[in-house]
């Protein structure tokens, strides 16, 4: 409210941009999967909690584990946890030809499958992750900045753009561009649809993993945290362009800005409210969501 | 004019124009002497609020499977239609039938709010969708002096029709499977008459059917009207039967609620619709004795029934009565057979 100073505002530049890397690495998950098999993959979220209490799990088992290893237990049993998923339920359906929305409704299923089960295993108290980061902040020629904001920072762009590195330059991540752009002329170059199906669903899982390390330990780790924050990820995929690898990174950050500054001057009750107002009015002069700026209207 | 060159899809839907299935007849006929048989208080409220979501249910069956609109945002509708009947009758003293009506009114008025929305398709018009009930849901939580905020709406009056207050589960359960027959008759009769034509031609192929010379937005607008209005009317005799809202019952999660209704028991099907609503809202009561693991156990039976393809329930029901049918006339008719051919 009113005139905010310069550390301020810039505080709140850096919140936004944390929050809305954690945002992108949920939309990536659910461009990736949309772009592959056309589904709103609605466990997304609960993938991104799982992580979060895997990882928290590793660092009660062992106290000691430095943070990069703890992002790496993260991505690793969600990634899992995602294949699992796509080998043992959506993949019998596909098999099946059963119609998308089945598929659908399908990843519903496992969304209330793993908050249940997670309630069941962690209980349903917010649990508190471990100073993962140093406290004292950063100092930048004299800009203040928190060091946690800063590496969740650092290391969603960085896992970003390993991303981006492997699906430009690795035969597997090619195969992957390959599939999602149309199945059939790529299995007949020789891609095993399968295997790249169950790729991109680690991928996204790992993704998903990432971000539920860093939000937990922005906030708490709880078996519902996955619900609202999925939810988000999905609408900032669906604002950067459903299926757009770049736009769902843009989306998710340019969500979170928004989040922090509506917050802050317009009203915290409305919080998520607005940034819906936003999405609804970018979705009507953009029906294709933000790539539609940059890609040649057909 | 031109006219619409698009037959509806023979696969779904058998029954003709107008006429009413046998088989609804009978189960109107079962649900009447229902609270004869089983008079037991908690049974009828569940009955009833099967009934309740079941409306929500047959209004996006036509969103969704006759005009093909993806919407996950429901439980908006509910809400207003909810609240709206809630205020009236508490609040302003209006007569239950007339707030009954004004609950469908003020939610189908807060889709005209959607119209723009109508020309996004699949993934972009839900989200659009769930925005709008994300907003609700933040009105409803937040506006205190008009819903009470998270202290809920108290005080609603039971529903009352003509001076005779509906005091008993039986007489709730009545008016509330009342409401839902008559949705289910006025929606049966929109699948074969002209717009039901014309929507199913929007739901196969959007462009063949606007070069047809249906008018694509209007006719999909309407849908949305028409779902939020029965979705509207839901939430009023929900309002009346729980006599307590609290904003929690109408997160998002409520609008996954109906959407799982409408795919369980079949995309396209108004029976689907309600059998998917008994599911939905009966399994977790009847999941009850298992505590914890009770949502856990629904979420694999919801993912299973997936297994079941495009028709859901309504579909395995139909195979079971045929297979059923078959087997009795076998039995029974048999003997008769065998004599035939013995000459």
């Amino acid at each position: 409210m009113g005139a905010l100073s310069l550390s301020q505002l810039i505080d709140l530049v850096v919140g936004g941009l944390a929050i809305g890397c954690v945002y992108s690495l949920i939309a990536l998950g659910f461009a990736m999967i949309m772009r592959a098999t056309n589904i709103i993959h609605f466990a997304q979220g609960e993938v991104m909690m799982l992580g979060s209490m895997c990882g928290l799990t590793s660092l009660w088992l062992l106290p000691a584990l430095p943070l990069p290893v703890v992002i790496a237990v993260g991505m690793a049993s969600s990634g899992l946890i995602a294949v699992a998923m796509e080998l043992a339920v959506y993949r019998t359906l596909r098999r099946r030809r059963v119609p998308i929305m089945n598929i659908i409704t399908a990843t519903v299923g496992m969304s209330i499958l793993c908050i249940n089960a997670a309630r069941i295993i962690w209980g349903s108290e917010p649990l508190r992750f471990p100073e993962l980061f140093a406290t004292t902040a950063y100092d930048f020629g004299g800009v203040r900045m928190s060091p946690q904001l800063f590496w969740i920072m650092v290391m969603g762009v960085a896992i970003m753009g390993a991303l981006q590195l492997f699906l430009k330059h690795t035969p597997t991540g090619l195969a992957m561009q390959a599939v999602a752009q149309d199945h059939e002329a790529a299995q007949l170059m020789g891609a095993n649809l399968t295997r790249i199906m169950a790729y991109t669903f680690a991928i996204s899982g790992m993704m998903a993993g990432a971000a539920g390390i860093m939000l937990g330990s922005m906030f708490f780790a709880f078996f519902e945290m996955g619900f609202i924050t999925g939810l988000k990820g999905f609408v900032a995929a669906t604002l950067g362009g459903l299926g757009s690898i770049a736009g769902a990174m843009l989306g998710g950050i340019l969500f979170g800005l928004i989040e922090t500054f509506s917050t802050v001057f317009l009203s915290s009750a409305y919080k998520d409210g607005i940034g819906m107002i936003l999405l609804i009015a970018i979705l009507l002069v953009l029906p294709s969501g933000l790539v539609g700026l940059w890609q040649k209207r057909r | 004019m031109a006219k619409a060159q698009v037959t509806a899809s023979s696969h779904r839907g058998a029954h003709r124009r107008g006429s009413v299935h046998p088989a609804a007849l009978l189960a109107m006929a079962a649900l009447i002497a229902l609270p004869w048989i089983e008079p037991d208080k908690f049974a009828l409220h569940v009955l009833s609020l099967i009934a309740i979501a079941s409306i929500a249910a047959m209004g996006l069956q036509v969103l969704l499977g006759y005009s093909g609109q993806l919407s996950i945002g429901q439980a908006a509708f509910y809400g207003i239609g909810a609240y709206t009947s809630a205020f009236l009758t508490a609040k302003l003293g209006v007569p239950f039938p007339l707030a009954l009506i004004g609950a469908g009114i003020a939610a189908a008025i807060a889709s005209l709010l959607m119209v723009p929305i109508t020309r996004l398709t699949g993934a972009y018009l839900a989200v659009a969708t769930l925005g709008f009930s994300i907003i609700v849901y933040l009105f409803i939580k937040n506006e205190e002096w008009l819903t009470g905020g998270s202290y809920g709406f108290i005080g609603i009056p039971r529903a009352e029709l003509f001076g005779y207050v509906l005091r008993d589960a039986r007489s709730s359960y009545y008016l509330n499977v009342g409401v839902g027959a008559i949705v289910y008759f006025v929606f049966a009769r929109i699948e074969g008459s002209r717009f039901g034509r014309a929507i199913n031609a929007i739901r196969q192929d959007a462009d063949a059917a606007r070069a047809s010379g249906i008018r694509v937005t209007l006719l999909k607008s309407e849908c949305f009207v028409i779902a939020a209005f029965v979705a509207g009317l839901s939430g009023s005799l929900y309002a009346h039967e729980v006599r307590y809202l609290a904003p929690n019952d109408f997160t998002f999660w409520k609008s996954i609620e109906i959407l799982i209704m409408v795919v369980i028991g079949g995309v396209g099907s108004l029976a689907g619709a309600i059998l998917g609503a008994a599911v939905v809202v009966g399994l977790p009561e009847y999941l009850r004795a298992i505590g914890d693991y009770r949502m856990l156990v629904f979420g694999a039976i919801l993912i299973a029934t997936m297994l079941f393809g495009e028709g859901g329930l309504a579909a395995l029901a139909a195979t079971l009565g045929r297979r059923l049918h078959a087997l009795a006339r076998r039995l029974i008719l048999k003997p008769t057979a065998s004599r035939k051919a013995a000459p």
